[in-house]
């Protein structure tokens, strides 16, 4: 697998792979997001949840939403509860 | 002459480099998991408090209550000593470390670079620098050097003449000798408590009472015998750290992990063809304090998969996860390269090319952009958390 040539500067430690990135996401009053990126969304495909580590100080509370959109694109978000901030991510 | 620097309680003092406060409370190295329960070093408040190096955790803590274990720090140890033994080689000393926190040197090839015996001495402690109270002892024989260390304070140099080794040590206790405690215990059961007592019996007598041992702990009480000490041969730095993002406990995570490191050891051009002889493994655990190994290997090697084979194993060691895992290089063989094979195997042909179209690709974009991509818990069901993408420079 070949990385980005930027993340050369981190050259010798580990990192993790599809690590969530912070979006700007502009949401319907039911939560499902309209636009993302300032790119109106098409179609909503699927919507799921992921509660998990309630039991520990870092509990992870995520609504996930597999978007298509208005140029042809497939993108998965989701809505961090914990911090009320939008992310995209790959390898869901 | 030979000189003696010694640091009393070193591993106690790297593992509090980390919690400096400790060091003026109670406090003592917390025996190794899976050993007998003893503590080892101790600080001078919990020696006032009546602890002693070597007791039974759990006399130990009835003794003194507010007693604080500290986790032993074998790594950090390791390559704190390290530093100091490269800078007695840096100020001209060729050094025989003994044991992490007593090392050997002789001072005659120094002696008039520094203006005499005494300045080269001064010279040796400000190289192991301030803050480990270091002290030094020198005579003309190694276990004179090693008493008239323990004997100085910290930051004095002690030097004993020839003429004076027998008054010198006939005062000092028994338990600078090399000896197991229960042969130590016999010594005091039958009133020998110091050096001199011990080297005014017959030698045959203390020979046929104490075994080869004693005959030896008799000799060193009269002053031991004049040897030469041998200065070792610094190692080459050939390290490869890899650094979790949160710690990993799972073995088959940690041995890919040790597959990359293995892989970018024996890429490091310092390497220089050679095959590798001994090695170290250490890892810093996740709650504090670290784990390290060595291995030696029977024949020197530099293939992948009989390193990995010989190293994984000590992963089951671990007594805890871990958050960072390193493997150092100790010792390379003097031979390079090995018998050519008349037939390549199956596959090299591909993975030579492989290899060099990645080694394209990293001249083209730096160092750390080709990556291998090591599964860490592919059943989460957080998608950041199944796998890691590390570097590799091979």
């Amino acid at each position: 697998m070949v990385a980005p040539a930027r993340a050369a500067s981190t050259a010798r430690s580990a990192r993790r792979l599809n690590a969530p990135v912070q979006v700007r996401v502009e949401a319907h009053v039911d939560g499902s997001p309209r636009r993302v990126n300032r790119s109106p969304v098409a179609v909503v495909r699927e919507e799921w949840r992921v509660v998990d580590r309630w039991w520990t100080e870092e509990p992870v509370s995520r609504r996930y939403f597999d978007v298509v959109l208005a140029g042809g694109e497939r993108a998965v978000v989701f809505l961090d509860e914990e911090v009320g901030r939008w992310f995209s991510q790959r390898g869901t | 002459m030979i000189a003696c620097l010694s640091i009393p309680g070193f591993e106690l003092r790297a593992a509090l480099r980390e919690r400096p406060r400790l060091a003026l409370a109670p406090a003592a190295l917390a025996p190794e998991p899976g050993t007998e329960a003893l503590i080892g070093s101790v600080t001078a408040a919990a020696e006032a408090a009546g602890v002693r190096p070597g007791m039974r955790l759990g006399e130990a803590l009835a003794t003194t209550p507010s007693l604080q274990l500290v986790d032993p720090d074998p790594a950090a140890a390791e390559e704190a000593w390290e530093g100091i033994v490269r800078a007695l080689e840096d100020a001209g000393f060729s050094v025989d470390s003994a044991a992490p926190g007593c090392a050997y040197f002789e001072t005659r090839g120094v002696e008039r670079l520094y203006g005499g015996l005494e300045p080269a001495l001064k010279r040796a402690l400000k190289a192991a620098g301030t803050g480990w109270d270091a002290r030094v002892g020198a005579a003309s024989r190694k276990f004179t050097a090693l008493a008239a260390a323990n004997v100085a304070r910290s930051g004095q140099a002690l030097v004993v003449s020839d003429e004076r080794t027998r008054e010198f040590l006939s005062p000092l206790p028994v338990g600078l000798l090399p000896l197991e405690a229960q042969k130590q215990e016999e010594l005091k059961e039958l009133g020998v408590k110091r050096l001199g007592e011990l080297a005014g019996l017959p030698g045959g007598a203390v020979a046929e009472r104490l075994g080869p041992d004693g005959r030896r702990a008799w000799g060193l009480a009269r002053g031991g015998s004049k040897r030469r000490v041998r200065g070792r041969r610094p190692p080459a730095e050939l390290v490869e750290s890899l650094e979790f993002p949160e710690a990993v406990g799972n073995e088959l995570t940690l041995r890919r992990s040790l597959g990359v490191l293995v892989d970018r050891l024996l890429s490091r051009q310092e390497r220089g063809g050679r095959a590798l002889r001994k090695l170290a493994l250490a890892g810093r655990l996740v709650g504090g304090g670290s784990w390290r190994r060595t291995i030696t290997l029977r024949d020197a090697t530099a293939d992948p998969a009989r390193l990995r084979a010989a190293i994984a194993p000590k992963l089951a060691d671990l007594p805890a996860p871990l958050v960072m895992l390193r493997l150092e290089a100790l010792a390379l063989a003097e031979s390079v390269g090995n018998q050519l094979e008349l037939v390549r195997p199956e596959g090299d042909e591909l993975r030579a090319h492989l290899s060099e179209g990645l080694r394209q690709v990293r001249a083209g974009t730096g160092s750390g952009s080709v990556c291998t991509v090591v599964e860490v818990a592919p059943w989460s069901r957080l998608p950041e958390q199944r796998a890691l993408l590390v570097p590799r420079d091979d």
